[in-house]
């Protein structure tokens, strides 16, 4: 049956080339934006492992204070913080670097960790950051008071980094080097998806924000009681720029930067979809017509096959076969090109992802071809042999 | 004969109205993407007010200091000093607009947010810039160097801050704990013209940062503004050998200086693609046309195979034409017109739904106060567009027909 499927294709290569070659064109398509949906999937299922409701940020520049003495500076934040904090509807403040959660600002280095170079997120974050945001701590603590005037400065590394450097070796005592100095880690914490829901987890570490570094993080974080009104907001407002008269104050809410943050990855990648709809849409209008067309010119044949016996479900299980055969000629040239993706690393995806999308493109060509090929068949199948052998 | 061809082609779109839809389906939305996509890029990069003179202005929008032994470097917007003394002492600019790059402030109005965008300029800016007044005017330079409390504001913050009243002028506007009296309401700009966006603007001897700080680094920008187009080339050299003039030492922490005063396209195209070396403008122009082959790649070949099909259709047609004397040159170029009147009718399907989407993409408010229309630019874009299509995808069928044996093709009917 197959081989005679293939001779009959092999009789119209010319005519079937261009439906192969469209064929694999809407295959790499198809692979590349499952390729996208599967990967940013896997990405937005992960938990997000931090809380972001009723968290705000607030940022100030441009504090000119009339002071550049380190202990009066430190007293000075101190001081801010803790007005911040005593406000009833306040839950808790950090303060925290500009690499703070859904932000614009990335800042990342390169190091070496336990002889692995890896390129990681740097954040700094102060001692009620995990309190603030509900961290999950996998093994070892967040910064404390005990960290205070330790040797070496503490640090916390995120599970992705633990698991490029140590494996499932215990991490917590290690050392490595940061910009020449020398860091303990003290915990590791489960990964923040803090660049958006479909990004997936990046080699993170966090240093701590000290009560004397407090002057130049220019950020804090402040969560609210659920049941502070709108009016908070404005409140909060007159009381930092009470304490800072010459700064410019931002206060964002989490939800909204989050939002934002998304909407870096969605807004293309629905515009995407709607463009790969649209050629879908064209292949297999133009599918449907070519294969209808064909139909009516081999209308002899398959009334000489109706008039010996074939019944109409045959007639229609040889169109849709045809087709399957055509479509897997192109889908075997085509899966050849989609495997080097996984093969040469390109782009730095998991194999997994790749796998997947080849799967589901696989079966949505298939799905798709079995669609267009139907109704001509129907239309085949309808034939009358005597109608169609009279005609020659 | 082209009417003659004219009239075949549209019979023949009759015959078969399914194919006819199909084909016209591909062509019209294909280009309705082409053409959105024009307009889009077209709304970018092409002068608009309040940029009007982009063809004669350079932008300086970065400075980069690097230790070339310690490795460290920092990139990021310049000093008000460094734009006033060092670019403000060139000699081919007629203007030097300085401004800062808009930041965000909160104001609250009974207890609603307001976010307000501040941008601090000089008073060259409202020369270089040609914002429409809807009332008042700009701060003079008087104005400036007294550290007035003025500011001229947006349409749609007057809106916001102050509802729906005639004037606003000599109206006061509080944010960040600071009084300004409006001294000038101008259009809204949208955000992608970011060298022109706020909500309100200031004079620069307001700003908060030290405005008098001898660094290099800051958050001001620039646009040189040349006497005419030809003198481009002599201010980027100019500024460049400016830069090599910069006096640096050794308690600076950094020994090199590099910076570029681009055009408004590299402006942008130095940043994601370029380098020291190039701009990137030619690498961004190869990307969008490799995307837009790429995208038109499958409707051609649909349509290919659409027209392959139909063209065996008339094989009879074509076999007795032949049989009279008909060269297949002849009946090749006439495939191909009818291919291109196809195409054409698609191109104007096209642009009617482009308009659609255009209208939909205007008053979605997608991005606050864009604009995008279709212009004498986007039509001549589109046109191209059909004229490929129509070409490529005609002259293969078209060379299948001409080889028909006219034998076969007789008997075979």
């Amino acid at each position: 049956m197959i081989r005679h499927l293939f001779k009959l294709i092999w009789n119209k290569k010319k005519q079937n080339f261009l439906l192969i070659v469209e064929m694999l064109v809407s295959f790499m398509v198809m692979f590349a934006v499952f390729t996208l949906l599967v990967y940013y999937y896997t990405n937005y299922k992960r938990p997000m492992g931090f809380v972001y409701e009723n968290v705000w940020t607030v940022s100030y520049s441009n504090n000119r204070l009339d002071t550049k003495n380190e202990d009066t500076l430190a007293m000075y934040y101190e001081s801010l913080k803790r007005t911040v904090e005593a406000l009833p509807e306040v839950r808790a403040v950090s303060y925290v670097g500009s690499n703070s959660p859904f932000s614009a600002n990335n800042s990342n280095n390169s190091t070496t960790v336990n002889n692995v170079q890896i390129m990681a997120n740097t954040y700094q974050m102060d001692d009620d950051y995990a309190r603030l945001v509900q961290l999950h701590m996998l093994s070892g603590r967040w910064f404390s008071k005990l960290d205070d005037g330790a040797k070496d400065k503490p640090i916390v590394i995120n599970a992705t980094l633990k698991e490029k450097a140590y494996g499932n070796k215990n991490a917590i005592g290690q050392r490595f080097e940061i910009e020449g100095k020398q860091v303990v880690i003290i915990g590791v914490v489960q990964d923040l998806k803090d660049k958006g829901d479909y990004v997936a987890p990046q080699y993170s570490h966090y240093k701590r924000v000290e009560r004397n570094s407090y002057a130049s993080t220019g950020r804090m974080l402040v969560a609210i009681r659920p049941e502070a009104g709108a009016a908070f907001e404005s409140k909060l407002n007159k009381v930092l720029t009470g304490i800072m008269p010459t700064a410019n104050v931002e206060i964002e809410h989490l939800t909204k930067k989050r939002i934002a943050k998304n909407s870096i990855t969605l807004v293309p990648m629905i515009i995407l979809l709607i463009v790969a709809g649209f050629l879908i849409v064209n292949v297999a209008l133009g599918l449907f017509g070519v294969l209808w067309y064909n139909i009516s010119r081999r209308k002899a044949e398959i009334g000489l096959r109706r008039a010996i016996g074939a019944s109409g479900n045959n007639i229609v299980l040889q169109i849709v076969s045809e087709t399957l055969v055509l479509a897997s000629l192109s889908l075997l040239l085509g899966s050849f090109f989609a495997i080097q993706f996984p093969l040469l690393n390109i782009f730095d995806l998991p194999a997994g992802v790749y796998l997947t999308a080849l799967v589901l493109s696989i079966l949505f060509i298939y799905g798709l071809v079995i669609i267009c090929a139907i109704y001509p068949g129907k239309q085949a199948s309808n034939i009358l042999p005597a109608v169609a052998l009279h005609e020659d | 004969m082209l009417t003659n061809y004219f009239k075949i082609a549209i019979a023949v779109l009759k015959r078969r109205k399914f194919f006819t839809f199909i084909s016209l389906f591909g062509i019209s939305i294909t280009l309705t993407i082409i053409i959105v996509l024009t307009a889009f890029m077209d709304f970018l990069f092409s002068a608009a007010a309040p940029e009007t003179k982009r063809d004669r202005s350079l932008y300086v929008n970065m400075l980069r200091l690097e230790h070339t032994t310690k490795s460290s470097r920092q990139t990021g917007p310049t000093s008000f000093y460094y734009m006033d003394h060092y670019v403000g002492s060139m000699k081919t600019p007629e203007k030097v607009a300085i401004f800062s790059m808009f930041m965000p402030t909160n104001t609250y109005i009974n207890n609603k947010k307001l976010v307000i965008n501040i941008k601090h300029t000089n008073a060259a800016y409202w020369a270089v810039e040609e914002y429409k007044f809807l009332e008042g005017k700009p701060y003079t330079p008087q104005q400036i160097n007294n550290a007035e409390k003025v500011t001229v504001i947006s349409e749609e913050t007057k809106k916001q801050y102050f509802g729906d009243v005639p004037s606003v002028v000599g109206k006061f506007l509080e944010t960040d704990n600071e009084q300004y009296r409006v001294i000038g309401v101008v259009n809204n700009v949208p955000v992608t013209m970011i060298y022109s966006y706020a909500d309100i603007y200031l004079p620069y001897t307001l700003s908060k940062d030290n405005i008098k700080s001898t660094g290099f680094q800051g958050k001001f920008m620039g646009i040189l503004l040349a006497r005419s187009k030809d003198d481009l080339p002599a201010m980027q050299q100019e500024y460049q050998q400016m830069i090599k003039r910069i006096p640096l030492d050794s308690t600076m922490g950094y020994n090199k200086i590099t910076g570029f005063a681009d055009t408004y396209l590299a402006g942008f195209t130095r940043v994601f693609l370029g380098d020291e070396s190039s701009t990137g403008v030619t690498k961004f122009l190869l990307i969008v046309g490799l995307v837009l082959f790429l995208f038109m790649l499958l409707p051609t070949i649909n349509l290919v195979n659409i027209n392959s099909s139909r063209i065996m259709e008339r094989s009879s047609e074509i076999a007795v034409r032949k049989a009279f004397g008909a060269s297949s040159g002849t009946l090749a170029i006439q495939f191909i017109v009818e291919n291109l009147i196809l195409t054409l009718l698609g191109g104007i399907i096209g642009v009617a739904l482009s308009v659609i989407v255009l209208w939909l993409f205007n008053n979605s408010q997608l991005i606050p106060d864009a604009v995008l229309a279709i212009n004498y630019k986007v039509l001549l874009a589109t046109l191209g567009a059909c004229l490929f299509f129509g070409l490529l995808s005609g002259v293969y069928p078209a060379w299948r027909m001409s080889r028909l044996q006219v034998v076969t093709a007789l008997k075979s009917n």
